[in-house]
């Protein structure tokens, strides 16, 4: 069976199956051909109707490179959030309780939804601060002390995030 | 597994619904209705993590799955409640 | 690895897991407003469910209840942050104003201003 030959739809709607299908392998642990079966009709069925509802499209900004770049990402990032916990558990177990907290805003360099959708989620999981409200290019971000606020203004998640959807303006790409 | 670090587990699981109850104060008494979806949402976070805790230590395979079905629930109920006041 | 050093590390993990979800209760109970009680409850309670998942799959060993337990896991950190945004987007929402120290503006302030608040 060629690949070329398939319509569109049906070539998107590939990837998505075969992870359920592997899902449903984890989850039900057996290996008769019955179970095998039926897990691959339930996948393709889910996988054709989720595409059915969201609009047949996967996000354009989602490619190979970015999978590939996801990796030292996420390790950068799961350092941080150790770092960030860390910070607050301390805050929150001093009897003086040293917080001084205040909404910030400030316009982010991404453009697409899920480059700005990922910013959010990892300023939510890093130095005590939360994302509250996002409006257009626009982060409304609750922190929880001054030391947070510089952190975050320097820009480091932000340089991140451009670099593992490769936008923005090229000086402000980078790991560091 | 050594009997040893099955007994410090559960004693870990016990402590962990102890906190459960603890964050359910906050569930009863926070004075926004935003207060009492963060009291429940980590309820049963805690509830999730004893489940796999006890799934692991006492044998019952059968624990994970209800785990996940608690994941599931535990985040389409917050946004959904949250989206619903939020209008 | 010896059965000795495997356990001494599941005991670790364990303790810091304890130690993490300790500290989101207290974070919980303490805060004096909404929004600074969702920092630990994102937070603590995310890295404390990773650690106890660590102890748990260095007891468990391959098996196929690794693999649920990390789907589990992984399920439970996408999901904690999107909803620790939806609650603090409701709450900006319906005007919910932050607590603040005397002397600090609790709003937001943009461009050069941003300094001049404290």
């Amino acid at each position: 069976m060629k690949l070329k030959a398939m319509s569109r739809t049906v070539r998107e709607t590939i990837p998505l199956a075969l992870f359920l299908f592997f899902l449903w392998l984890i989850f039900t642990e057996k290996t008769n051909w019955e179970h095998l079966l039926l897990g691959a009709i339930v996948a393709a069925l889910f996988a054709r109707i989720s595409f059915f509802m969201v609009g047949g499209r996967l996000d354009p900004n989602l490619n190979w490179k970015v999978a590939l770049r996801f990796f030292p990402f996420a390790a950068l990032l799961s350092w941080e959030i150790m770092k960030a916990s860390w910070d607050v558990l301390t805050r929150v177990f001093r009897p003086s309780l040293p917080i001084s907290p205040r909404i910030i805003e400030f316009d982010s360099i991404l453009d697409s939804d899920i480059a700005k959708t990922m910013l959010a989620n990892s300023i939510t999981l890093t130095p005590g601060t939360v994302t509250v409200e996002i409006e257009g290019k626009r982060f409304y971000v609750h922190c929880l002390a001054q030391e947070h606020e510089s952190g975050l203004l320097e820009g480091k998640l932000e340089r991140m995030v451009a670099w593992l959807f490769a936008e923005g303006p090229d000086d402000m790409r980078g790991l560091r | 597994m050594s009997d040893l670090v099955s007994e410090f587990f559960l004693v870990v699981a016990a402590i962990l619904v102890v906190n459960a109850f603890l964050c359910l104060y906050r569930g009863a008494a926070g004075p926004t209705i935003q207060d009492r979806i963060i009291g429940i949402n980590i309820v049963n976070t805690k509830t999730m993590v004893v489940l796999l805790v006890l799934s692991t230590f006492l044998g019952e395979e059968l624990y994970l799955d209800i785990a996940l079905v608690y994941a599931l629930l535990n985040f389409v109920v917050t946004i959904t409640i949250s989206r619903y006041i939020e209008t | 690895m010896g059965s000795v050093a495997k356990d001494v590390l599941t005991v670790i993990f364990g303790l810091t897991g304890v130690l993490f979800f300790i500290g989101g209760t207290v974070g919980l109970l303490r805060c004096p407003d909404l929004y600074s009680r969702l920092h630990p409850a994102t937070k603590c309670d995310t890295v404390g469910s990773c650690s106890i998942t660590i102890a748990l799959a260095l007891q468990i060993g391959l098996d196929i209840a690794l693999f649920k337990i990390m789907v589990v896991i992984l399920l439970l950190l996408v999901t904690s942050a999107s909803s620790g945004h939806a609650i603090g987007r409701s709450a900006f929402k319906t005007g919910v104003m932050p607590w603040h120290k005397k002397g600090v503006v609790p709003w937001p302030l943009k461009g050069e201003d941003r300094w001049t608040g404290r």
